[in-house]
């Protein structure tokens, strides 16, 4: 029997489903990615780490083949022709935040820092931070595709965390510096948590953008 | 005989072909310009469409036309085509406001001067309170409209990419129905005048029998197309990339505010049902379909706080409702005098 299945809509279903999918991945290499940091501190580069770096790295890359099939079905089908640079931006904005998450998972999987145990608290602050904030982000972006007036609402958050976050990098990097570490040692701890802040800054970026689209799209 | 008629019938053809070239890029140039729409889908929907407004809606306004000015030989219906023709083209030329239902009504005018026959002034203040009420009531519905179709956006919360598509089919809907109500609006612009002066004989497909008026209405729909085919994707274009920038939402309340303008003007039932109810009763009128888009756009101007509103442009639609009927007028007024004096032509029968 051939069931044939028709639907006018069929196309835009798909690439609704695909865009859904990818707000996902923020959200769950978030969460994946506090768990390897607090995995990364007990036990440093251990077999655990790497599983969980691994599993990043397989999230990170299912966003790539995710944002290149939106970007391909965005022009393919003609879809949101006045409009669909933006969406694109969006795109290929919210691929950078989870790009960043993998980059600082492989960072610390290389160069295996050894973080004394003083600032493993407020490091795990910084990342929880700017986990809630990515986890904002995917929320605000998800809901300019349905609801404008929840962006606010959720961009309010990004904000919020991202000033945070701001706070506890530069008082970690100031109590590093204070310490009696290397230097080198200071530089290397002051790197990763400079890059684990970029997270929150380019969510910033991206929820400063999403704003825009509104602006431009409210009618 | 057959090849002569149609000869004459040119000026009205050229009249269609414009038609379709500028008119029927208002319905569809935002949609094509911001690339909702592909032209060819444009383009046949129109087609298709304002031929079958002019076949089966175009009786009522050619009507009015008629009761302004019974226009009785053939080359006078000419002359009064081609002045309307060149009345727009004039003030298409220096840049103004025109439109080919205020064009035809200067050189009836003019035709009723020159053969010394009279001119129903109730009939002439209805067509020019159409004028002024055209734009007004396209505004008007605009505003009423962009408030309703918002609500219901936002109250639906539905997702860009589904709204998006909703709207492409939305447009392509109200964008064939505002066809149709072109067609059988204006197709007494194009044909009108020589409903009386001309004669073909009928014909039957099937169920299908086109009188005389059909026919001649039917050829005027092909012109119509044929400006569209044409010239009109060029026009689209400039509206919908170059010229002003409306977005799809927009465009949609301008088409369906226009559709609904022309069908106040165009249907018998609608002047019935308000006649029923002792409500004022509209004359079923050609009217401008560009002034109705104008009317629209300003509506949704002045609701977004009137910045960007263009006031000038409401200066030159009214300058257009003296200056292109007065200038066919002229230009009819003197033309009659040439074909009748130099090219030996009967342009009226006393």
């Amino acid at each position: 029997m051939f069931k044939v299945k028709f639907s006018l809509f069929a196309h835009t279903k798909e690439l609704e489903r695909k865009i859904d999918e990818l707000h996902d991945k923020i959200i769950e290499i978030s969460m994946v990615f506090k768990k390897a940091v607090h995995l990364f501190l007990q036990e440093k580069r251990s077999l655990n780490y790497r599983q969980l770096s691994k599993e990043i790295k397989t999230i990170e890359h299912d966003a790539d083949i995710l944002r290149r099939s939106i970007e391909n079905s965005l022009y393919a089908q003609n879809l949101i022709p006045d409009f669909r640079g933006d969406v694109l931006e969006l795109v290929e904005n919210l691929d950078k935040v989870i790009n960043e998450f993998d980059e600082v998972a492989h960072q610390l999987y290389l160069e295996n820092p050894d973080v004394p145990e003083t600032y493993h608290k407020p490091l795990e602050d910084l990342v929880a931070q700017v986990s809630e904030c990515a986890e904002n982000l995917a929320f605000a972006s998800r809901a300019f595709f349905k609801d404008f007036s929840a962006v606010r609402n959720y961009s309010k958050k990004v904000y919020f965390m991202e000033h945070e976050s701001d706070k506890t990098a530069a008082k970690l990097t100031e109590e590093i510096f204070a310490s009696n570490l290397e230097l080198a040692h200071k530089l290397q701890l002051k790197t990763i948590i400079s890059e684990v802040a970029d997270i929150a800054d380019l969510a910033e970026n991206c929820v400063d953008q999403l704003l825009i689209y509104v602006i431009k799209r409210d009618i | 005989m057959v090849l002569s008629s149609l000869l004459f019938l040119s000026s009205g053809l050229f009249l269609g072909w414009s038609l379709g070239a500028n008119d029927v890029s208002n319905i569809f140039g935002a949609a094509v310009g911001s690339k909702m729409i592909k032209f060819r889908t444009a383009a046949l929907i129109a087609s298709v469409f304002v031929i079958a407004g002019a076949v089966f809606g175009g009786s009522s306004t050619t009507q009015t036309l008629t009761n302004l000015g019974e226009v009785n030989a053939l080359a006078g219906s000419f002359m009064v085509a081609l002045s309307a023709a060149l009345g727009v083209y004039f003030m298409a030329k220096a840049g103004l406001t025109t439109s080919s239902s205020q064009a035809i009504v200067g050189a009836i005018i003019g035709w009723n001067l020159y053969a010394d026959k009279p001119t129903d002034l109730s009939v002439l203040f209805k067509i020019v309170l159409s004028w002024v009420l055209c734009p007004i009531f396209a505004a008007l519905i605009a505003v009423g409209l962009y408030f309703a179709l918002r609500y219901l956006i936002k109250k639906m919360r539905l997702h860009i990419l589904r709204q998006n598509e909703y709207l492409r089919v939305a447009l392509v809907v109200s964008g064939a129905l505002c066809t149709y109500a072109l067609g059988a609006n204006n197709i007494a612009n194009v044909m009108g005048v020589f409903v009386d002066t001309i004669s073909f004989e009928g014909f039957k497909i099937g169920a299908l029998a086109l009188g005389q008026k059909q026919i001649l209405f039917l050829l005027g729909g092909i012109a119509i197309s044929a400006g569209v085919f044409t010239y009109a994707q060029k026009v689209m274009e400039t509206i919908g990339s170059h010229l002003i920038k409306i977005s799809p939402f927009t465009a949609l309340v301008i088409i369906v505010s226009q559709a609904l303008v022309l069908f106040m003007f165009t249907s018998p039932f609608l002047k019935n049902l308000l006649s029923s109810f002792g409500l004022f009763s509209l004359p079923l009128v050609p009217v401008s379909s560009t002034q109705a888009v104008i009317g629209a756009i300003l509506g949704i101007g002045l609701l977004k706080g009137g910045r960007g509103v263009n006031w000038s442009v409401i200066g030159r639609i009214v300058t257009g409702w003296l200056t292109t009927p007065l200038i066919a007028l002229i230009v009819c007024f003197v033309g009659l005098f040439f074909v009748e004096n130099v090219f030996r032509q009967v342009v009226f029968i006393p």
